[in-house]
């Protein structure tokens, strides 16, 4: 994927969200704004054989995987056209057969199930890896320390991509985690690690390149750090601690920004061009939309299918 | 299932050769857990199975059993077919995250995409060794919509009933019981499985029903034995699954006799007797009724709070004669 293309797939998870922020029937969200470039650049290292696990915090990574953005929308508005029939929502959207093996709401709940994919997708020979995003409210959970230890024991093919955004819901990382980093967690189980700015993109895209290489050629699991920001409260149900000038720092990172100015330096997207693309995540993100709001209501009969 | 002769085998055996059977048949089925490998399990119900299928097929994990539940659960939604083994089912605690809200919803969240066929296997039931490695939680599971929950009390059930959990298509949690482990039991020439959702009468009488489960069946049927004596018949249901419960067996035995005991051996409060009672007393209306289970304290390994803590047959004597009364004082 060239650099515009990355561009045109954060604009899109930007316009999704504002879109569906600004939906009357909204619900329960956690938005990925500001964190665009680390679901972004990992999956541009991604294979279709492989298969990516997120947490909660799943827009981001499902349109970045290549979800359709009305079956997403979908199931974001609990309409049988989602791929989970509106059952998971954004909490448990998933869709295997498109690489996407889903998110998982429980904070650090999917990095053990991540290492049991990764183990039968090995022993299958499937031929892929896995990867798992999740935020770093989860370093200081067992499940990451377990996870790294049988990872590495058995050389799993798995890529853990941790999404620091500096903050479980109000409790800052420092207050959190007593490594310095995320990424020293890695290094006592002999894992390869990497931080990079998790705003950049082409870093994001370059470090997860490295590590998916190493992955896939049979090394063992590999850990990545993306320093990044969150753009919004944890959720919509949640409040807004940061002040306003914290705020104004936050969105002066913004990764679409950032990119934007590195393809107008080098003279390879004019403003015009820029408004463009713009539009065209505007017009995607409505038809998605549309598309949803044409959906029926998932039917209360779900409640009794796939139970057991 | 088995081509193996016809005899009695130890509890574990049949364990054993379910899973080594399963194995031989279907290259998914893996057994993941601590001590399973060259050691055979902590009660030898692994044996051999290590040296048969290698350590790609049976896994020796950390003493970590959320890893070891979370991997097991994973594999299964990938495609594989696991057997987790927690030693005892106190440390099932410890992987309760990802079987209860990863697992058991995993079909339903994913409207049928992903499903987790992984059996949880565990060792329930006190013996000796203290309030942390001695408890019967199998109630606790049996409150989870997308878990199925089944406990053996034969070397046959353990058996058949291992097979039935290895073929289904979601998590199934089999619990043993430490008492089992030395006990036989005849295995048919060509044992077959049993089906989830199917309790069994034991032993037929037609003065009070006893419904109990796992290792409590043994204690139901020598309190039986010493009420025989006295010309009082007890009929006991094995309930061999929890859930789905069959509660048809256990209302129709009770439409005969009049009158149930439940007989577990964890906690009465919100446990699997007041679930039978209530369901039974639904189907059949009026019914004498009683329940028996743990004192409501932890169980020491100290062995004579142990056996005061759980119900003896000496108890289940007096509960049943206790119900025989409550007719005869009938108006």
């Amino acid at each position: 994927m060239d650099r515009r293309a990355l561009l045109a797939s954060m604009l899109a998870i930007r316009a999704f969200e504002d879109a569906l922020a600004a939906h009357s029937d909204a619900g329960f969200q956690l938005y990925s704004s500001g964190e665009e470039a680390v679901a972004v650049g990992v999956c541009e290292a991604l294979r279709p054989v492989d298969q990516l696990l997120s947490s909660g915090r799943s827009i981001g990574p499902a349109l970045a995987r290549g979800l359709d953005p009305g079956v997403v929308m979908a199931e974001l508005l609990g309409r049988a056209d989602g791929p989970c029939k509106g059952k998971g929502g954004r909490g448990h959207l998933a869709q295997p057969g498109a690489g996407f093996f889903g998110a998982h709401a429980v904070v650090g709940g999917n990095l053990t199930i991540a290492a049991g994919v990764a183990l039968a997708m090995r022993m299958q020979r499937a031929g892929g890896i896995v990867a798992c995003i999740f935020g770093d409210g989860a370093c200081g959970s067992g499940a990451l320390h377990e996870t790294m230890n049988i990872a590495a024991l058995w050389k799993l093919p798995l890529l853990l991509v941790c999404d620091d955004n500096g903050w479980s819901i109000s409790t800052p990382r420092e207050a959190a985690l007593a490594a310095r980093s995320p990424a020293d967690l890695a290094a006592p189980f002999g894992i390869r690690a990497a931080s990079v700015d998790g705003m950049d993109v082409l870093a994001v895209r370059d470090a997860a390149a490295a590590l998916v290489a190493h992955v896939r050629g049979g090394a063992g699991p590999a850990f990545l750090v993306c320093d990044a920001e969150r753009f919004s409260s944890h959720s919509t149900a949640t409040r807004e601690l940061r002040s306003p000038a914290a705020m104004d720092a936050v969105r002066a990172r913004c990764p679409i920004q950032r990119l934007l100015r590195t393809l107008r330096d080098a003279g390879a997207l004019d403003d015009a061009a820029f408004a463009a693309m713009e539009r065209d995540a505007g017009e995607a993100a409505a038809r998605a939309l549309a598309f949803a709001e044409r959906s029926p209501p998932t039917g209360v009969d779900e409640i009794g299918r796939d139970v057991d | 299932m088995s081509t193996e002769g016809a005899g009695k085998v130890f509890f574990a055996e049949a364990i054993a050769r379910a899973l080594r059977e399963s194995m031989e048949r279907d290259p998914r089925v893996v057994i993941l857990g601590q001590d399973v490998g060259r050691f055979g399990g902590a009660y030898r119900e692994f044996a051999g199975l290590h040296a048969r299928f290698g350590d790609e097929r049976v896994r020796d994990m950390p003493v970590a059993e959320a890893s070891m539940v979370g991997v097991g659960v994973g594999a299964a939604a990938a495609g594989l077919r696991p057997l987790v083994s927690i030693t005892y089912m106190d440390f099932v605690t410890l992987g309760l995250d990802p079987l209860v809200n990863y697992g058991a919803k995993l079909r339903y969240k994913t409207g049928g995409q992903l499903a987790a066929p992984v059996v949880v296997k565990t060792t329930a039931g006190a013996k000796g060794q203290g309030v942390a490695h001695s408890q019967s939680l199998e109630a606790w599971l049996v409150g989870v919509a997308g878990l199925k929950v089944v406990a053996p009390s034969t070397p046959s059930d353990a058996y058949g009933l291992m097979l039935a959990a290895l073929a289904e298509d979601g998590p199934v949690v089999y619990v043993d019981h430490k008492r089992l482990f030395p006990t036989a039991g005849e295995l048919a020439h060509a044992p077959a499985p049993v089906p989830i959702g199917r309790a069994l009468v034991r032993r037929s009488g037609g003065d009070v029903t006893i419904a109990t489960h796992s290792y409590m069946c043994r204690v139901a049927d020598a309190a039986a034995d010493r009420l025989s004596a006295e010309g009082i018949d007890c009929e006991i249901v094995d309930l061999r699954t929890l859930w789905p419960l069959d509660v048809a067996t256990v209302a129709a035995s009770v439409a005969r006799t009049g009158a149930l005991l439940t007989l577990e051996e964890g906690q009465l409060a919100c446990g699997i007797g007041a679930e039978v009672a209530f369901r039974v007393r639904e189907e059949v209306g009026r019914m004498r009724v009683s329940r028996l289970g743990a004192a409501r304290a932890p169980v020491s390994g100290n062995p004579r709070l142990e056996a005061a803590t759980l119900p003896r047959a000496d108890d289940v004597v007096a509960a049943v004669r206790r119900l025989i009364d409550a007719k005869a004082n009938e108006p």
